[in-house]
């Protein structure tokens, strides 16, 4: 079927505007997930999947400009022994990273795979991001498939000492950026992955994490305070028999966000935990788009989702569970809050359910209001100034998100920045 | 069908026998009248609309309306976004007129309906007459002793033959009557509010039905009136091939009451119904409508062969402040069914209610659910929804709460619960949330289980079946929708409920 | 009355054998406790007895009156006359609590080709047994156990014993979560309903229920076995040195 004409124009001008990067063993992926474009065309505001979000200054030809943040980013991880793998611009920095040398993983810059005709990421590179495709089209994933110019791809082959530090550093107040991760967690091997930093003007990333049986993967990644960031994200999650992914976001301010993370269990017993917190003030629209699937028995998911917004910020969540005929025993679960500290902000959600069947238990809630009154009054009778009162209930309106990440001196590292947050009082 | 026929075409067979194996059959209803009709010819274009206007004797601006609303709807795509699936409806291959041959005479009075008629509605449990409706044994102590009274108008295919205590209600001021009576006779009403809830421009199917609807109820209750009995219409399609397409319009004026109750059946046939109304509600300051249905139309067979495809759109405008609206409905029956009652919160401090119970067995697929649109400041809406599937069914609750800028202080809280019955159905949650101030507060949850194997045990240990011990259990599941039903219908759906069930467990 | 030979039960869903050779004989009339450490497969035999799903019978028989039990529902073995008091009554949200007894009564009348009780006629038996077992009105109308305090489902279980009339009553730990006056008001209540057509299997822990509820036999069980036999004073004896002196003995 031919796609409606500013449809069609506007995937057209973007792809002019792009080049297929040619040569080593993922050309047949890229030109694959380049067709999926075509054939899907890109978002636009009239598709269902984006309601909520206009999705235009995702898809037009050139990045909208995005001041390069004066302020010194406050190295968030500074803290924690980790291997550093830094992009400027979206662009590998190896002067800047520390040599990935770490027992048990290995990493490859995905634009080395030019002149390589064979590496295991060949078997998850797009393939995880094509199986997301149904039953909603995400055509900016295939679209990242297809052009991504840089990227990591870890393998895991036994659990490291240390976590990985993806830092993303922007420098060019125009920078259009495509990144492509793949991750590989071996059977019963543990790792984790930091992410943190502006990466660019506009910034389209994928993340495939593909989990064999028993293994473990824990994501903790920040947004950062920069204003005018115009980010799309999508992690594409294959869970195997027993195994583990734990999924963190912490989102501050930014113009434009859309996160989306799409689940998927293919083997029993597995347990699956997505988790945001954001905070935005002003022109801020943010955008938690989560897909699970249920394709196994036994399995949990978790979805917790909490927004605090004020002046005028936007927040959207989209939360989908759908269990499949035959995934018994499915444990589903899913809470999307927001606070609005103010009249001028806006919660707009869509949780959803799609249960084919029986034997499972799964739930959904939803909430939006004002801070609680009564709250704070008890707090300001005590003797609590109000906007102290106001920044204890706000954090402790987040805290069921952030309590989701295991290790507690990352969790605190959060909680720091949240306060921040709140300090900056606008 | 196809049994109760079968018994039907054996000699010696009784009448009591074949009325007895009907009453075990799961659908009570599937029987239909053998009667002299009358058709427009098949298909639809402007001179059946026409047609079906002059039928009705309607006045120009009346038939201009339609007409135009048919140039409208032939611009029209069929929405896709529902969780249903259906073959494509060939609407030039179906009636869109069908009018028992005995009311080409418009009857005086109930005395000069067709035997025939009255005869089906006396078999359905809704007699056409002017009687009290005495409550059953459950809960009978809080009836009045010499039972309440319910007023019926009938709508037998496309036409409405009779409405009972037209009388009585005319004294206290209420007119109720059919629509197109309705049109020849309160066209100051008809003109003031007829599309004004619905707009002739809202959707397909609304906009088909403006184009062609036949009949349907009209209710206008005037300022400070309470209605001193229950209103009621009641659906019979009947004719084969034929869809219904009725329309409902009820106007509580500033301080008044109604509550309108909605009834439907058709009989089993193995060729898909379409079923297409609009019910547009105008509520003024301080009015109050209850809007009750139990819709039990055809739902197919055990294969997904034949039953009613129910598209029907609903809503109620809170005009004024303090006005205040109560959907309550059981959806048991339709192959297909595509149903949002809604409420516009316009005037402040109004309220909407939703109290919703789907059930979906064998073949059945329900996508339903409501809009609550918050306008007005200190504005409330409850929504409490209740879906079954069982067998190869698939059930969706779809719904929108919206909170505008203005709406200051307002109020929603959604709870939906899904059971399942067997793990071949499929159970579904749609909500749309949208919040635009912050001094409201929206709540919302969900949850889906299956009939808990405990509680189960629990009633097959003291003696229950498991058909019995699951419809036990289904019924308190849905306790807190049954509860807003008025009580005579109360316990109809509660046996519809079980009966609706049957043959789910096992 | 009930007849339990050499019965074998394992859990379905993993393979573990619960009861491992069960014997035992209740004669009509008679109320024999059947005492026991925690995990001794106390409860599994009164789910097996009743027919609840998840266990699997691998060897022996159960009878009542005669009547195989092993291979009915639990509604026909409910019809028959088998009658457990759980010990954790389950909530029924949204069904009231007579709308469950009228079901279960003529439920039961139904399947033994008896006549259905009238509206009035439950009406007053129900609200003549539930004084004596001080259940007010208000906790006839709320649902199922929902809300009950674990006194008042207790007296709920025994209202419905009192209702249905059975001939073996199951008490699976009645006295669990029950203080004093409690155990007194539902003792009193299955006292009111022995008589000679009437068994009892009463499960506990504590010898304190059976000085409410005199029994003429008792049963030891440990590891999935019936261990020692004796009378009344058995359960004193546990009462004063515990289970671990019996059970040394019987190794």
């Amino acid at each position: 079927m031919a796609l409606p004409e500013v449809k069609q124009k506007t995937t057209e001008a973007r792809l002019a505007s792009l080049t297929l990067p040619e040569g080593g063993c993922l050309d047949a992926a890229r030109h694959a997930a380049l067709s999926r474009v075509e054939v899907t065309g890109l978002p636009d505001r009239r598709d269902e999947y984006w309601k909520y979000t206009r999705p235009d200054l995702f898809t037009q030809a050139t990045a909208p400009v995005a001041v390069v943040s004066d302020r010194s980013e406050s190295a968030i991880f500074d803290e924690f022994d980790r291997i550093k793998l830094v992009f400027v611009d979206g662009v590998f920095d190896p002067d800047a990273s520390d040599a990935a040398v770490l027992e048990g993983v290995d990493v490859t810059r995905l634009a080395d795979l030019k002149s390589r005709d064979d590496h295991w990421s060949k078997e998850i590179y797009g393939v995880l991001e094509a199986r997301g495709q149904s039953p909603v089209a995400r055509p900016l994933a295939a679209l990242n498939t297809a052009f991504a110019t840089d990227g990591v791809l870890i393998h895991v082959t036994s659990t490291p000492t240390k976590p990985i530090h993806i830092v993303y550093k922007q420098s060019s107040e125009s920078s259009d950026a495509i990144l492509h991760h793949v991750v590989r967690i071996d059977s019963g091997a543990q790792a984790t992955i930091l992410e943190d930093g502006p990466a660019a003007a506009r910034f389209n990333t994928v993340l495939e994490a593909d989990i064999a049986d028993g293994g473990q993967l824990h994501m903790v990644r920040t947004q950062g305070r920069e204003h005018e960031r115009h980010a799309v994200t999508h992690i594409f999650s294959r869970l195997g028999k027993e195994s583990v992914f734990k999924s963190f976001t912490l989102t501050v301010n930014g113009s434009l966000t859309r996160n989306e993370a799409i689940i998927e269990f293919t083997g029993d017993d597995a347990v699956a935990h997505v988790a945001g917190a954001s905070v935005g003030d002003g022109a801020f629209h943010h955008d938690d788009t989560v897909f699970v699937t249920h394709d196994a028995v036994n399995c949990e998911s978790r979805q917790v989702y909490k927004k605090v917004l004020r002046n005028g910020a936007t927040g959207v969540f989209q939360g989908k569970i759908l269990v499949k005929a035959g995934a018994q025993k499915t444990d589903g679960y899913q809470i999307s809050q927001s606070l609005l500290l103010d009249d001028d902000s806006q919660f707009l959600a869509k949780p959803e359910l799609e249960i084919y069947a029986d034997d499972v238990a799964c739930s959904h809630g939803s909430t939006s209001g004002a801070i609680d009154e009564e709250g704070l009054f008890y707090l300001r009778s005590r003797g609590v100034p109000v906007e102290e009162a106001t920044d204890l209930l706000t954090l402790a309106f987040l805290a069921e998100a952030v309590e989701e990440i295991e290790d507690e001196d990352i969790a605190a590292t959060m909680v720091d920045r949240l306060h921040g947050w709140l300090a900056r009082r606008g | 069908m196809a049994v109760v026929d079968q018994f039907e075409a054996k000699e010696g067979v009784d009448q009591e026998t074949v009325d007895a194996v009907r009453e075990v059959s799961t659908y009570k209803y599937g029987w239909n009248t053998d009667i002299e009709m009358e058709y427009a010819p098949k298909g639809v274009n402007p001179d059946i609309v026409r047609l079906i206007s002059e039928k009705n004797e309607e006045p120009e601006w009346m038939t201009q309306w339609r007409l135009d609303a048919f140039a409208r709807w032939e611009k029209l795509e069929e929405p896709n976004w529902a969780m249903v699936s259906y073959p494509k409806i060939d609407f030039q291959d179906q009636y869109y007129y069908a009018r028992p041959k005995s009311m080409e005479e418009k009857p005086k009075s109930l005395d000069e309906v067709d035997p025939k008629l009255l005869a089906t509605y006396e078999k359905l449990g809704i007699p056409l007459k002017e009687q009290m409706i005495l409550a059953g044994i459950e809960g009978a102590e809080d009836a009045p002793a010499e039972g309440r009274k319910v007023a019926v108008d009938a709508v037998f295919d496309s036409v409405s033959v009779g409405t009972t205590f037209q009388a009585e209600l005319k004294k206290a001021g209420v007119i109720f009557c059919s629509i197109s009576e309705a049109i020849r006779e309160h066209p100051e009403l008809v003109k003031k509010y007829l599309g004004t809830v619905v707009p002739v421009s809202d959707n397909f199917y609304a906009t088909m039905n403006s184009a062609v609807f036949s009949d349907g109820s009209f209710v206008y209750v005037p300022p400070g009136v309470r209605c001193p009995m229950e209103l009621s219409t009641y659906f019979r399609i009947n004719a084969e091939n034929t869809g219904q397409f009725e329309r409902t319009l009820i106007i509580a004026d500033k301080g008044s009451y109604v509550s309108y109750l909605e009834g439907c059946t058709a009989p089993q046939r193995d060729t898909a119904q379409l079923h297409a109304a609009v019910v547009e509600i105008i509520i003024e300051e301080d009015a109050e409508v209850k809007y009750s249905t139990v819709q039990n139309w055809y739902p197919g067979d055990e294969n997904g062969q034949g039953g009613i495809y129910n598209f029907v759109t609903k809503r109620a405008d809170c005009r004024g402040d303090r006005a205040k609206i109560m959907w309550t409905q059981v959806e048991t029956g339709s192959a297909v069914t595509w149903k949002y009652p809604s409420c516009i919160l316009r005037g402040e401090e109004s309220q909407g209610e939703f109290y919703s119970i789907a059930i979906a067995n064998n073949m059945q697929q329900a996508d339903t659910g409501t809009k609550m649109v918050h306008l007005g400041k200190n504005t409330k809406s409850r929504i409490v929804s209740k879906g079954i599937s069982a067998g190869k069914a698939q059930n969706t609750y779809r719904g929108l709460v919206s909170m505008h800028p203005k709406a200051k202080n307002s109020r929603n809280y959604t709870q939906c619960d899904s059971l399942l019955i067997g793990d071949k159905c499929g159970a579904h949650t749609v909500p749309y949330i949208e919040v635009k101030n912050n001094s409201s507060r929206v709540e919302h949850e969900a949850t889906t289980s299956k009939v808990d194997d405990d509680q189960l045990f629990y009633c097959r240990q003291r003696g229950m079946d498991e058909e019995e011990a699951v419809a036990l259990v289904v019924n308190g599941f849905c306790k807190d929708v049954l509860q807003a039903l008025p009580m005579e219908f109360a316990m109809e759906a509660q046996q519809l409920v079980a009966i609706s069930l049957e043959g789910s467990v096992g | 009355m009930l007849e339990i030979k050499n019965l074998h039960v394992k859990l379905e869903e993993e393979d573990k054998q619960i009861l491992k050779g069960v014997n035992l004989k209740v004669e009509a009339g008679k109320v024999h406790a059947i005492m026991g450490p925690n995990g001794s497969g106390k409860s599994t035999l009164s789910y097996v007895l009743s027919g609840r799903d998840g266990y699997e019978v691998t060897e022996g028989t159960a009878s009542l009156n005669g009547d195989e039990l092993l291979e009915l529902e639990a509604e026909e073995r409910a019809a028959l006359g088998v009658f457990l008091a759980f010990q954790y009554p389950v909530e029924i949200p949204g069904v009231g609590n007579m709308t469950f007894l009228r079901t279960a009564v003529n439920a039961q009348r139904k399947a033994r080709g008896e006549e259905e009780l009238s509206a009035s006629d439950f009406l007053k038996t129900v609200r003549a047994k539930a004084k004596t077992l001080k259940i007010d009105a208000d906790m006839l109308k709320r649902p199922v156990n929902v809300g009950f305090s674990g006194g008042e489902k207790k007296r709920n279980e025994i209202l419905q014993m009192a209702m249905l009339e059975p001939k073996m009553c199951i008490l699976d730990e009645t006295d669990s979560g029950l203080d004093v006056d409690a155990m007194k008001l539902v003792s009193e209540g299955v006292n009111a309903l022995r008589d000679e057509g009437r068994s009892f299997l009463v499960i506990t822990h504590y010898q304190r229920l059976l000085d409410h509820i005199k029994p003429d036999v008792v049963h030891i069980m440990a590891n999935g076995r019936i261990v020692k036999t004796g009378g009344p004073e058995l359960a004193l004896e546990v009462e004063n040195n515990g289970y671990a002196d019996i059970l040394a003995e019987v190794e």
